[in-house]
């Protein structure tokens, strides 16, 4: 007691050191009471914990009293020089509210607010929008000293793919096997897992770890999946077994605030320097313009069919993709290429008031420059031929989309070779290609070969 | 603060115990029932320190459990508002850092740590000052005031500051002399 009443008297003026050990006194009397209350009326187990529940409202009560009285932190640093000044509140904004406490006032806060739950950083964290805003600042000004970018990363058939024990087919039966194997050996480079609680398999994309270690130098790593956070973090310990790349980032789909949507509102990042790679695009709603498209990666029978029949998928085809021109290789040097353009020195603009967006514009822009498209049958010429999503990504990757053939058509899209536009592609030595070719530039950022996406010749009747 | 007081308690014992160890077997299944728990009223329970009294048991109806009211003394940990502890650096995050007391958790907000104090990112994370003079990183001892408590049925949890005076790191991990 006599530490507790000195300390402060030090400190503060004789007023405070009173209420204090005022403050402490009572506390301890109360405590007293209570207990010799106790022993008078024996209780029930039930009622003693409602008791309880009770007390500690009132314990809570008697505290937050107590607050209303005292000062709130930022004028306990003024008591050091003036005076207490009751009744001198200054209303918390709670910016950091951590399981229901206020880390700023101490103060019970319930739900609800304008603060955002972070659940991924730590359980029951929730953010006021202010202390987001301030948050992101900081972390604008730190990343942009420290020459990176913030890079958010889909797990499923983006950097692995993963079946079900149940949905493995006959023909993949040896991969079983090869799981086995592996779970003796220890091989770094192994991408076969089995994750164990939940009867899967889980394969990763060739390429991965390379790909992860080099995205480290010029990005901050988020994981943001719609998968719950368990599988994420177990998916997140084999991608990343020394917790380098994503510590406390891995966002699942609790965290996410708008049902089935992913948002940039729980990355503690400012919008103009974040890039996502996801294979889905209608999760991505409000931020297209951030997000770079990847082709699926389906190695299990059972994820191809999700998506579509009859093609096989890799493992029936025992073959799986190159890592030195597969997606996430030539994604990476797409990622390089735009991180290279934003911190280029020769440009003039303040490096904060850059966004990232308008690179990956520029980037695409550059795909298919020069290249004027029409289309032939590919959409029915009853809509309106300039929403078409085709049309839009065409316009997107740099071409110019017309509605009729004239000489200064270079690429004529048909799915049929045997339509008027096909006709005349052939006649003037035009290229007929197929919608794929520019699906294809869409997802390997380079424009394809037209001959590989030719328009295959009907067999003459 | 820990304090030594008396609890009493309701403890039901099946009738296989009823033998010539019955008061042992009651003491044990005291200890394993309230030692690590923690309620509103007391704070959490570190030890009991000794039986004072046992009253007659009641046998349940239905059930051949019989009731015994056990008066014990045991040393209780609570932390209450505006109290100075000392803590344990856990963890040391952007949003501030966390400290443990024993069983009990704290948070202390970036809110609340000293303007001259800096977050700096890295593999050890930590807070400095600009002259790097004072650090808190993990494993640090600091000394802190409780802002505010809650208590769950397995832990306390509660919000500290170190912006006041004579608060802050008292020694680091890495003995300097």
């Amino acid at each position: 007691m006599n530490l507790a009443a000195e300390s402060p008297s030090s400190s503060c003026s004789s007023g405070s050191t009173d209420d204090f050990a005022a403050f402490l006194e009572n506390e301890i009397e109360a405590q007293i009471e209570e207990e010799e209350i106790e022993e008078e009326h024996i209780e029930e187990e039930d009622d003693d914990e409602i008791e309880i529940a009770e007390h500690s409202n009132k314990r809570r009560k008697v505290m937050d009293d107590e607050s209303t009285d005292e000062e709130s932190p930022l004028n306990t640093v003024d008591l050091a020089n003036g005076q207490i000044s009751n009744g001198g509140n200054v209303v918390c904004a709670h910016p950091i509210i951590i399981r229901n406490l206020c880390s700023h006032c101490g103060e019970f806060v319930e739900e609800a607010g304008s603060s955002v739950a972070f659940n991924y950083i730590h359980k029951d964290l929730r953010l006021g929008a202010s202390e987001i805003e301030k948050l992101r600042k900081e972390d604008l000004k730190h990343l942009l000293k420290d020459k990176k970018l913030i890079l958010v990363l889909d797990l499923d058939h983006t950097l692995i793919n993963s079946s079900r024990m149940i949905d493995i087919i006959p023909d993949e039966q040896y991969l079983i096997k090869q799981v086995e194997e592996g779970k003796e050996t220890d091989d770094p480079n192994q991408t076969l897992f089995q994750l164990g609680r939940y009867h899967m398999l889980t394969k990763l994309r060739p390429f991965v770890r390379t790909f992860l270690k080099e995205a480290k130098n010029m990005f901050e790593m988020y994981i943001y999946t719609m998968g719950e956070r368990a599988y994420a973090m177990e998916i997140a310990k084999l991608l990343d077994p020394g917790d380098v790349y994503f510590p406390s980032k891995v966002i699942c789909q609790s965290d996410c605030t708008t049902r089935n949507q992913k948002g940039l509102d729980v990355v503690l990042g400012a919008d103009n320097l974040v890039i996502i790679l996801d294979d889905t695009e209608h999760v991505w709603h409000k931020h297209k313009e951030n997000l770079i498209l990847m082709e699926r990666y389906h190695y299990f029978a059972s994820s191809m069919r999700q998506f579509s029949s009859g093609i096989k998928s890799l493992s029936e085809m025992k073959k799986d993709e190159r890592e030195s021109d597969g997606i996430l290789a030539t994604i990476l040097s797409v990622l390089k290429r735009a991180h290279e353009m934003f911190f280029d020195p020769k440009i003039g603009i303040d490096l904060s008031s850059r966004d990232v967006r308008q690179i990956l514009k520029l980037i695409r822009q550059d795909i298919l420059e020069g290249c004027n498209i029409v289309f032939s049958r590919v959409f029915p010429s009853t809509v309106r031929a300039e929403e078409q999503p085709i049309w839009k990504l065409a316009e997107q990757l740099g071409a110019t989309c017309l509605d009729d053939v004239d000489d200064s058509v270079t690429h004529v899209v048909a799915v049929v070779p045997n339509t008027q536009k096909a006709e005349w592609a052939r006649d003037n030595n035009k290229f007929l290609v197929t919608p794929r070719w520019i699906e294809a530039a869409n997802y390997l950022w380079q424009r394809q070969k037209e001959e590989d996406f030719a328009v295959p010749k009907k067999v003459d009747k | 603060m820990f304090f030594h007081i008396v609890l009493e308690r309701k403890i039901q014992l099946h009738p296989r115990y009823f033998g010539p160890h019955l008061r042992d077997k009651l003491v044990a299944k005291l200890m394993k029932e309230v030692e690590g728990t923690c309620s509103g009223r007391h704070g959490f329970v570190v030890a009991i320190t000794g039986v004072e009294d046992i009253g007659k048991g009641l046998i349940r109806e239905g059930t051949g459990f019989v009731t015994f009211p056990v008066k014990y003394q045991c040393v209780v940990f609570r932390p209450f508002k505006g109290e100075i502890l000392e803590a344990v650096v856990t963890m040391v995050n952007k949003m501030g850092f966390f400290a443990e007391a024993g069983p009990v958790q704290i948070f202390v907000s970036n809110h609340l740590i000293p303007d001259d104090m800096e977050y700096q990112a890295g593999d050890m994370p930590n807070y400095t000052t600009s002259d790097g003079s004072v650090k808190i990183q993990k494993d640090c001892e600091v000394r802190l005031k409780i802002m505010g408590t809650r208590v769950d049925a397995t832990e306390i949890f509660c919000i500290g500051t170190i912006k006041d005076d004579f608060l802050g790191v008292i020694s680091d991990p890495s003995a300097a002399s």
